[in-house]
């Protein structure tokens, strides 16, 4: 139960003379909901970059099930790892079934020749690319809006395509950075449990978040990041805890003030 | 001869062209910001790669159905070639680099081709003659050339394939979204370098179809026949909204319908007739350009840069 899907091994990420991550080690497991959090500048999303070869880092290693990563998103993508946005970012004038489509584009083969040509093939494929599509879109409960433009939907189905964009990758690990910015409580809560099928699938699942209600009932282990460095890692409880954790977010505590003694992240 | 039909096929035909060259301008365009200057010298290599196939490989004499493919295959290649060069090994290097520095690279590429094509290709420092398909067929009062016939029949296959390509396959999806947002796309698993070169090798293959088309239309080829094509095709890709592929077809066909037609009716209007006649034609094109991009500046097609971003 406990292969480890992806493995950080004492990550530096250094632009110039500022060091925005530094020598983090990491492991998420297969099955596992991982949560990463960390006050803002705190170096995540930072650090989520360097998982998806946007950046590649100064020091150290990133494996997925084992292997070290290309230094190249696309390729980081056929590997098996997929990803979310902070801001949204869906091709805004493509159709809700295109932007899944494209989600499968190293999941799909296609030479020029037989796509010029319409072989039998290539019309299966095509099928076949369109129906798991559309399981996702199903998965995700927008299958009814398949032909509408994404840049037309409400925000909160926006974010639910962009993971099921993400998912058509055929991922094993699924990185989620802020996947409940700007969403009402109820919305909240339906991610929540996307993100709990999501795992049932078998996709290992790495959150950024800052709702930390989503993340201590989300995730079986939270990792926190402060000024680049990895300050605890742990269960919720462990880190909830942590008398660090809480006076990286909220500061030191005051000499005898009786609202700060208790230690608890509100 | 001169009557509003036949002036309106000259411009739907001359638009053609027009319209096929701006293809190029406007999906490397539409993917890397990038304005390509160099395409008209893409397109003036075309026609000399079809020239080269016509008189130094097929045997004298064949007949002009078989050589014609062979032609287009020929300037095809070989300007596929140039344009994907182009990009590996000029633009790519600048990648990220200020705007400032591909344009001016572009503007250096054409004239390096024009002088290689000028020193180095025999004859080519004056008109080279090139096969023309002179035929003429008459429909109703329009009078038309074989060779016009091989341009909107090439035009209108062209233009289907590209749009089907760009829709439905899966490497045209791949192109949307990285025009959309190359980040991302990459993010996606797209492999943005490979869909930039597609881009190019499109954009070249539609300038080597317009640039045999152009020989068989006009009967001589020579160095200096891709600056004014160029800018006219780049004119019609603004014109109908850069980056959108409908928009340089319609581009093209408007612009070529517009200056042809004022070339010939403007001398009519009291106090016009000394602007009339084929030299002032590009002064109508470009006049055309200017208005508007006064009313409409993202062009006929164009969406507002708002919705690209």
């Amino acid at each position: 139960m406990t292969t480890p899907v992806l493995e950080a091994r004492d990550v530096t990420m250094r632009f110039g003379g500022l060091t925005a991550v530094r020598s983090v080690d990491f492991t998420v497991n297969s099955g596992e909901i991982v949560g990463l959090i960390g006050p803002n500048g705190a170096g995540k999303t930072t650090f989520f970059n360097c998982l998806t070869g946007l950046y590649v880092p100064t020091e150290g290693t990133v494996s997925y099930q084992g292997t070290v990563l290309p230094p190249k998103p696309h390729l980081v993508t056929k590997a098996g790892i997929a990803r979310t946005f902070q801001n949204i970012r869906l091709f805004a004038n493509m159709t809700v079934l295109e932007n899944v489509l494209v989600g499968r584009h190293t999941r799909t083969k296609e030479g020029l020749w037989s796509a010029l040509l319409r072989g039998p093939g290539f019309k299966k494929a095509e099928r076949d690319s369109e129906e798991r599509a559309m399981e996702l879109l199903e998965f995700i409960g927008l299958a009814h809006k398949r032909d509408h433009l994404a840049r037309n939907l409400p925000y909160g189905e926006q974010r639910k395509l962009e993971i099921a964009r993400a998912l058509a990758s055929e991922p094993g690990l699924l990185l989620l950075d802020e996947p409940t910015a700007g969403m009402n409580p109820q919305e909240t809560r339906t991610t929540e449990e996307l993100v709990f099928a999501i795992r049932d699938r078998g996709v290992a699942v790495l959150v950024i978040e800052h709702d930390m209600r989503f993340i201590f009932n989300l995730c079986d282990r939270v990792a926190v990041l402060v000024q680049g460095e990895k300050l605890v890692e742990g269960t919720s409880d462990v880190v909830q805890a942590d008398e660090r954790v809480v006076a990286a977010y909220l500061g030191e505590p005051f000499e005898g003030d009786p609202s700060t003694t208790k230690g608890e992240v509100q | 001869m001169n009557t509003l039909p036949q002036q309106l096929a000259n411009g739907l035909l001359l638009g053609s062209m027009y319209g096929l060259i701006a293809i190029g301008y406007t999906m490397v365009y539409g993917i890397v910001q990038l304005i390509n200057f160099a395409h008209g010298e893409i397109f003036m290599t075309g026609a000399f790669g079809a020239l080269t196939v016509y008189l130094y490989i097929l045997p004298d004499g064949t007949n002009m159905l078989v050589a014609v493919p062979l032609m287009l295959i020929g300037g095809a290649i070989v300007a596929v070639l140039i344009a994907v060069g182009a990009e590996r090994f000029a633009y790519r290097p600048l990648r990220g680099a200020p705007r400032l520095a591909p344009l001016i690279t572009a503007i250096g590429l054409s004239l390096a081709l024009q002088e290689v094509v000028r020193n180095f290709y025999p004859g080519a420092d004056r008109a080279r003659a090139f096969p023309g398909l002179d035929a003429t067929h008459d429909i109703g009062s329009v009078t038309i050339k074989d060779a016009d016939i091989f341009l909107i029949l090439a035009a209108i296959v062209c233009m289907s394939g590209l749009a089907w390509f760009v829709r439905k396959s899966r490497t045209g999806r791949a192109m949307q979204a990285t025009a959309q947002d190359p980040d991302t796309a990459q993010l996606m698993g797209i492999d943005t370098n490979r869909i930039i070169v597609v881009a190019f090798a499109i954009g070249g293959f539609f300038a080597a179809v317009a640039a045999v088309a152009y020989g068989l239309k006009y009967g001589n080829v020579d160095y200096r026949m891709g600056f004014l094509m160029g800018l006219k095709a780049f004119t019609a890709a603004v014109l109908g909204g850069i980056g959108n592929i409908y928009g340089a077809m319609l581009g093209g066909i408007v612009l070529g319908i517009a200056e042809t037609l004022a070339s010939a009716y403007i001398d009519e209007i009291p106090g016009m007739q000394q602007l009339g006649g084929q030299s002032w034609a590009n002064v109508w094109a470009f006049c055309l350009l200017i208005l508007v991009l006064l009313f409409r500046p993202q062009g006929l097609l164009g969406e507002r840069v708002a919705d690209r971003a």
